[in-house]
């Protein structure tokens, strides 16, 4: 900012503390500084409007995902059909809306698992310490020593294509990040001050650890829920492209851009892939919005 | 700092022991008999079940498990990986053959992806809460949001067939060898691979320059009476870049499986091309060597790159 | 007071006001004060009245959102005038009189250095940039320097991290860093708050060669009256945003008249008169600066508040060499009692 308007800021703000406008705050700081976040609220307005439609698509289109129509193959955008029909006369439009349901599915279910696993499992052990915790730390580095994207392919080599497997293999390579950050996250507030303050006042260990530990680890368990979230739906749709994710006879995000690996498809039938890969991208991006405005909020060493 | 070298690779170890024994006993439970793993499937097929017998108990396959993972895995650690399924040939001849342009690929979108992503974090730290600042910010964020094979779609579909700029995909054609003739095949996916890394890099070392430019050595500096140029950087960003490279040592791994896609968009002929091709033919020896050897690069990584922060942060090397 | 020739710097009704949060924080609400060559001057007062935000005001350290607003910082180079408070913060006079005629040391050592350079180097920048000394007479002169704050084998500390000196050898590093172009002004932080007291009185004796040999004008600034007794030569009592008492260290210490310098005064135990002696802690507690009282700023606090407290008393010089902010200072006067 330019210190002319910031001295203009300044004047107004005086002004305004002169004039006995301002006073303390009050209610959920958190809150409030979620909703002033332009960026979060543009996420959670979209993310709204996504999930709104996947889940209740029967009303925003009549047309059948599944249904193949070969009197209508590979047309344009129309008014019957907003996002046009692929090679085998499937209505695009219902098949992105479909099809979403599924993606978010695999990548919300996957993400809240993953994390109520991981949080599970490194708030105790990192509680608890000793050898569980040392064997729980171990397995977590194994599996976080593959790229991920090679472990997932590897296990879906192993234990076959289904999408229940995938969400298995998803939660199974995704667990180690929320495990690692609740445990680092309960060592670390066991030896703060305030903690040990409190236990020096006689508090019982579970009063500290829910009223007074869990509230504070929320913000980070949150954060991390929504970009596990963006990242399996990355995934998935990376998977399903390839034609290794979930089963291609289901409609999914990445499945339906499974057909632009043909470059004929690419060149001249864009709106077989070009609207789903823009809906990937604004659903993932409206997450990392919302992730990203909860961090804000919620750490309060941030200041604005 | 040689036995803090030293010391991280005695680390290393038994985490490579682990996931070694982990591959071979899945090599060992997935379909596909040992033997061929070991020697070329052409010549398997023309033995004599006697003759078949005989190798294994050369091989010392009838010999308890342990003793078997032993052997494997000194075959590995001379170089023999054994055989694909698909047509028998030896895997160390495949990566011979595929590794070069997946470390091309790697190598260049890693240099590419760190120096724009430090500049433009610098840079937007320095101006926070700037327009530049914050169009930089949603820029990021939409930049760790896009799918990277999409991303690399639509690159192809406006500079390789509407405009002819670019090459489709490959690596190089038969016949054309100089460095200039490789430039355009590598451009798009290079860039395309390192988006997310980058828009990854810019965030954090954004965030990391902000940081450290609350500390109080700033305030020290400037009262100094130093340029701001040098509080900024000598200063700064020389303190920020420690987490910034721990930082893309994390990321590697991502980069390592942004490629598997990548160079199947843009039919890159590198390592992760093979990949996924053994994965659709459930060549199992391959998927599982692949793997390890996934593992043991990211390991490999991992270390160059505490190496570097030691060097480069004399608060690394002592504790 | 002191005939201008003998002032290092003046500041005059200076006021500073922090915008963070979107509220308006008058940190530093109109202080005056002077600070005489080759003399020392304490500033004191609990954390959060402003003594350090006057300190970085001096300095142009402010933080970004925050401002000088009114008054002025006179500082009396051998050049004649400058005022500092019109200098660009960042621009090219300002750097030119930082760290070369007005230093800094600050209250934490630790995390003043930076990490990541030896002391050595971070001592040369200074002498880098305000001398023409080449590379060698730079590292020659930083070992030299060393020597003198007394860390032995400088020739070889300084190549030395941070992190491998104790936490009084890096206060001596900043020291060092501090007078390495002969400041005429060193602004101390809270130099020892983070050390130990025996390391403390070490260093202020070297703050005190310092200042004689080198006519260095001294503010430091602290919370601890026992510094204040054995260092000050003049004393600034604050309290929320204002001096509420200032003169010379005789004056103020044996005949305070603001009744906050009292507090204070009553509130420390004096060594070697046992264990009855009559300790008063200050009652309350300071009021959170977006809402503070109307008048006089102690007066929720004070045990002579009177009605005319809800108006902000004026500054009174009642002799010169001692001025309060109160309202009753004259039933405290010495005569008075």
């Amino acid at each position: 900012m330019s210190s002319r308007s910031l001295n203009k800021k300044f004047d107004k703000i005086l002004a305004r503390e002169e004039a006995g406008e301002l006073s303390s705050n009050s209610g959920s700081r958190a809150l409030k500084k979620l909703l002033n976040n332009r960026l979060a609220l543009v996420g959670l307005i979209l993310f709204s409007i996504i999930i709104f439609t996947a889940v209740f698509a029967p009303l925003f289109t009549s047309a059948d995902p599944m249904k193949i129509n070969l009197r209508n193959l590979s047309q344009p955008p129309s008014a019957d059909h907003w996002f046009g029909t692929d090679k085998t006369g499937r209505d695009v439009f219902a098949r992105v809306l479909y099809g979403g349901r599924v993606s978010i599915l695999v990548g919300l279910g996957s993400g809240i698992i993953a994390a109520i696993i991981g949080v599970l499992v490194g708030a105790y052990t990192g509680y608890k310490g000793g050898w569980l915790d040392v064997i729980a730390l171990r397995v977590s580095e194994l599996f976080m020593s593959f790229p991920q994207i090679i472990l997932v392919l590897l296990l879906v080599s192993i234990i076959g294509q289904s999408l229940i497997n995938l969400m298995i293999i998803f939660v199974l390579t995704g667990w180690g990040g929320m495990y690692r950050m609740a445990r680092a996250r309960m060592l670390s507030l066991r030896e703060e001050e305030y903690v040990q303050a409190l236990q020096s006042f006689g508090l019982s260990t579970a009063t500290i650890c829910y009223k007074h530990i869990l509230p504070n680890a929320l913000g980070p368990i949150m954060v991390n829920i929504t970009l596990s979230t963006a990242a399996f739906i990355l995934a998935e749709a990376g998977l399903s492209f390839l034609g290794l994710g979930v089963p291609a006879s289901i409609p999914t995000w990445g499945n339906i851009l499974n057909v632009a690996q043909e470059i004929r498809v690419l060149q001249n039938f864009w709106w077989m892939w070009l609207p789903v890969g823009a809906t990937i991208s604004l659903f993932v991006l409206s997450v990392n919005f919302i992730g990203d405005g909860l961090r804000d909020a919620t750490d309060p060493s941030q200041q604005g | 700092m040689l036995t803090y070298v030293i010391r991280r690779i005695l680390i290393l170890i038994p985490m490579l022991l682990t996931i070694s024994f982990l591959v071979y006993t899945a090599l060992e439970l997935t379909p596909g008999d040992a033997v061929s793993a070991l020697i070329n499937p052409e010549v398997a097929s023309r033995l004599s079940d006697a003759q078949f017998a005989e190798l294994r108990e050369a091989y010392g396959l009838n010999k308890p498990f342990i003793v078997r993972y032993g052997i494997w895995l000194s075959n590995v650690m001379q170089g023999n990986f054994g055989h694909s399924l698909a047509g028998g040939v030896p895997i160390s001849t495949i990566f011979l053959d595929r590794l070069p342009a997946t470390l091309e690929l790697s190598l260049v979108a890693l240099l590419f992806s760190t120096v724009l992503g430090c500049i433009l974090g610098t840079y937007s730290a320095l101006k926070r809460g700037s327009i530049t600042d914050s169009s930089l910010t949603v820029v990021g964020m939409i930049g760790v949001s896009i799918p990277e094979f999409f991303f690399g779609l639509v690159a192809l579909l406006i500079f390789a067939l509407n405009l002819g700029w670019l090459p489709v995909g490959g690596r190089l054609l038969p016949g054309y060898e100089t460095i200039w003739d490789r430039v355009p095949h590598i451009i798009m996916p290079a860039m395309v691979l390192s988006l997310m890394m980058t828009a990854g890099v810019m965030r954090y070392a954004r965030s990391s320059m902000l940081d450290a430019l609350t500390r109080e050595f700033i305030t020290t500096a400037r009262s100094k009476g130093l340029p701001e140029w040098r509080i900024n950087l000598l200063h700064g960003f020389r303190v920020a870049l420690t987490p910034v490279i721990v930082l893309i040592g994390f990321r590697l791994p991502l980069l390592i499986g942004g490629s598997v896609i990548i160079e199947q968009v843009f039919q890159w002929p590198g390592i992760g091309n093979e990949f996924i091709g053994a994965v659709r033919g459930s060549d199992y020896p391959l998927v599982m060597m692949i793997a390890l050897f996934s593992v043991f690069a990211v390991l490999m990584a991992s270390l160059i790159i505490d190496v570097l922060t030691a060097l480069i942060d004399p608060r690394v090397r002592l504790s | 007071m002191a005939g201008t020739q003998d002032v290092a710097l003046s500041v005059k009704d200076l006021k500073t006001y922090f915008y963070t949060n979107n509220r308006c924080n008058k940190a530093v609400n109109g202080v005056s004060f002077e600070i005489r060559k080759g003399k020392t001057l304490c500033i004191v007062g609990e954390s959060g009245c402003g003594k350090s935000v006057t300190a970085s005001t001096i300095m142009q350290l402010l933080p970004k959102l925050s401002r000088i607003e009114q008054g002025q910082i006179t500082y009396h180079s051998d050049d004649g005038d400058v005022n500092i408070e019109q200098l660009d913060r960042d621009g090219k006079e300002m750097r030119a009189i930082r760290g070369s005629e007005i230093a800094m040391i600050f209250q934490d050592p630790m995390t003043a250095l930076n990490p990541v350079y030896t002391i050595g180097f971070q001592i040369g920048e200074s002498l880098k940039y305000h001398t023409d000394l080449s590379r060698s007479e730079i590292r020659a002169k930083t070992i030299d320097l060393l020597r003198d704050m007394g860390i032995s084998l400088p020739e070889m500390r300084v190549d030395d991290y941070p992190h491998s000196y104790s936490g009084g050898m890096r206060q001596r590093a900043m020291i060092a860093m501090a007078m390495s172009c002969n400041p005429k002004i060193l602004i101390a932080d809270e130099p020892t708050t983070a050390l130990d007291v025996t390391i403390q009185s070490q260093i202020f004796e070297l703050m005190e060669k310092l200042k004689t040999e080198n006519e260095t004008a001294i503010m430091l600034i602290t919370h601890d009256m026992g510094v204040v007794a054995e260092l000050a030569d003049d004393v600034a009592v604050m309290y929320m945003g204002n001096i509420v008492e200032a003169g010379t260290v005789d004056q103020v210490l044996r005949y305070p008249v603001h009744p906050y310098t009292r507090a204070l005064l009553e509130s420390i135990p004096v060594l070697g008169r046992g264990r009855d002696q009559d300790i008063q802690p200050i009652a309350g507690s300071t009021p959170d600066p977006y809402d503070r009282p109307k008048g006089c700023q102690f007066a929720p606090r004070c045990k002579f508040r009177v009605d005319a407290c809800d108006v902000m008393p004026d500054e009174v010089t009642y002799n010169e060499t001692h001025r309060v902010m109160c309202w009753r200072y004259q039933e405290f006067l010495p005569d008075a009692e």
